[in-house]
């Protein structure tokens, strides 16, 4: 099988994460940071190799690092934690369910006001937006950086400008973005979500949540940090503050040798590679009226290219393609909020996304089965 | 050669301190924080430098510490 469905997780993975993995579960089975035992010791000085190579990528601190079981959590942790005591959230309108759910929940259940910003094809626009949704009351700002559904690039930069020009902290779900884009800290983000599992090309379990340290950040989760542990208060902390019970070693060695994987290719060169093979698709989908490609000229992508083929549903195309061995994600992706942005709630779409494993010859082989679809040379 | 105790908050902390250290030509380990110095579990580094040198260089690069046991034995 063709694994074209990356931005959900990337598989294959590089072969030295594969083999952390296995030296974790083999060497080093202490729990980090818990006692004073060599194998507790060990376990512990890995995991603050990989805190620091993720420090690096992201231009952090090491302590302002965290890890998390995925960028959901990552998110969950960075939002419930501005607004546990209530407040309005900006959002906009691509978000992921990540994002959409925990708003909506904190919306029901702790009188949570939130708007959604419109992203437009133009980014003075789309600033715009956001702007004028900023009210004295409003207690953050979260957006992802590109769509993981048409892989539109907001222009995260400016948002985070105009967020700290207010003083409200800024939420950047980085899960699309990580190790194709070169979103960082140094962005004016001050809580970046990332999931490692996806371009960071780590294993499933995995996410980050890394702080600028500008703003506080209530916990959701408290429990043994391995540190003040006589004290009922959760350590004030980071990283530990953040990561409450044995956190995944195996994991996280397997994640760094992912971000090693990533640094070593480049982030420019990985985002070259696959966008390549985004628009080797998009000259095929082009040539076809009955093909809609969600992607507008005007506005900058992430290597993911979604379309829908007339009279059909975008499930109905993924399971044709899916028995001819390519796999591609069709439905809503997660993501309502964007589906209603596209107007395709109702037939979601079909989702390309490439990862650095995959080449011009897959593209070109899936090609000719979309195109068969399309010509309507195939019953499906 | 004289050894201290310097109580770090974290094993995050204990670990940059010691990197630092280590670094700059220091000899630092890191050891499980005895009950005189800490609350409860956590991790110190233990240093032959003067404590108020080692003390000066964590404080000048934002690393925050706890308790100091001077002439910790080894």
């Amino acid at each position: 099988m063709i694994n074209f469905d990356n931005s959900a997780t990337t598989y294959p993975k590089p072969q030295p994460v594969s083999r952390a993995v296995q030296l974790a579960v083999q060497r080093y089975g202490g729990n980090p940071g818990r006692s004073g035992h060599r194998i507790s010791r060990e376990a512990a000085q890995q995991v603050f190799d990989v805190r620091q190579k993720a420090a690096d990528l992201f231009k952090s601190e090491v302590e302002n690092v965290a890890f998390t079981p995925n960028c959901t959590y990552a998110l969950n942790m960075a939002i419930k934690g501005i607004l546990q005591y209530g407040g309005e959230a900006i959002i906009s309108s691509l978000e992921h369910n990540s994002v959409a759910r925990p708003v909506y929940d904190l919306f029901r259940h702790r009188g949570v006001k939130y708007s959604i910003a419109r992203v437009s094809n133009d980014d003075d626009e789309t600033v715009r937006d956001f702007e004028e949704l900023i009210t004295p009351k409003t207690k953050c700002i979260i957006c992802t950086a590109a769509s993981n559904v048409t892989g539109q690039i907001l222009p995260v930069k400016r948002i985070a400008e105009l967020a700290g020009k207010h003083d409200i902290p800024f939420i950047c779900d980085c899960a699309q973005a990580s190790g194709v884009l070169d979103v960082t800290i140094d962005d004016g983000i001050d809580f970046l979500c990332t999931s490692g599992h996806k371009g960071l090309y780590g294993p499933t379990g995995t996410g980050l949540l890394i702080t600028n340290g500008k703003y506080p950040l209530s916990t959701i989760i408290e429990g043994g940090t391995g540190a003040t542990s006589a004290e009922l208060e959760q350590t004030g902390l980071w990283p530990e503050r953040m990561e409450s019970g044995t956190i995944n070693t195996v994991g996280i060695m397997g994640l760094g040798k992912g971000i090693d994987f990533v640094s070593q290719k480049g982030r420019k060169n990985i985002f070259s590679h696959e966008s390549a093979l985004c628009q080797q698709l998009i000259r095929t989908l082009e040539k076809h009226e009955n093909i809609t490609i969600y992607r507008s000229h005007k506005a900058s992508y992430a290597p993911i290219v979604s379309f829908n083929i007339e009279g059909y549903t975008s499930e109905q195309v993924t399971a044709y393609l899916s028995s001819k061995g390519f796999a591609l994600r069709g439905g809503l992706q997660c993501a309502a909020l964007a589906h209603h942005s596209l107007g395709t709630l109702l037939t979601g779409a079909v989702r390309f996304s490439p990862s650095v494993f995959n080449d011009s010859r897959q593209t070109m082989m899936l090609c000719r089965e979309i195109e068969k679809i399309a010509d309507k040379k195939v019953n499906i | 050669m004289p050894k201290s105790l310097i109580a770090m908050t974290s094993i995050t902390y204990a670990m940059k301190a010691k990197r630092l250290l280590n670094d700059q030509g220091f000899y630092c380990e890191i050891t499980r924080t005895p009950k005189n110095l800490g609350t409860g579990c956590g991790y110190s580094i233990q240093v032959t430098k003067p404590p108020k040198e080692i003390i000066l260089m964590l404080e000048k690069h934002g690393l925050p510490h706890g308790n100091i046991l001077i002439n910790a034995g080894g």
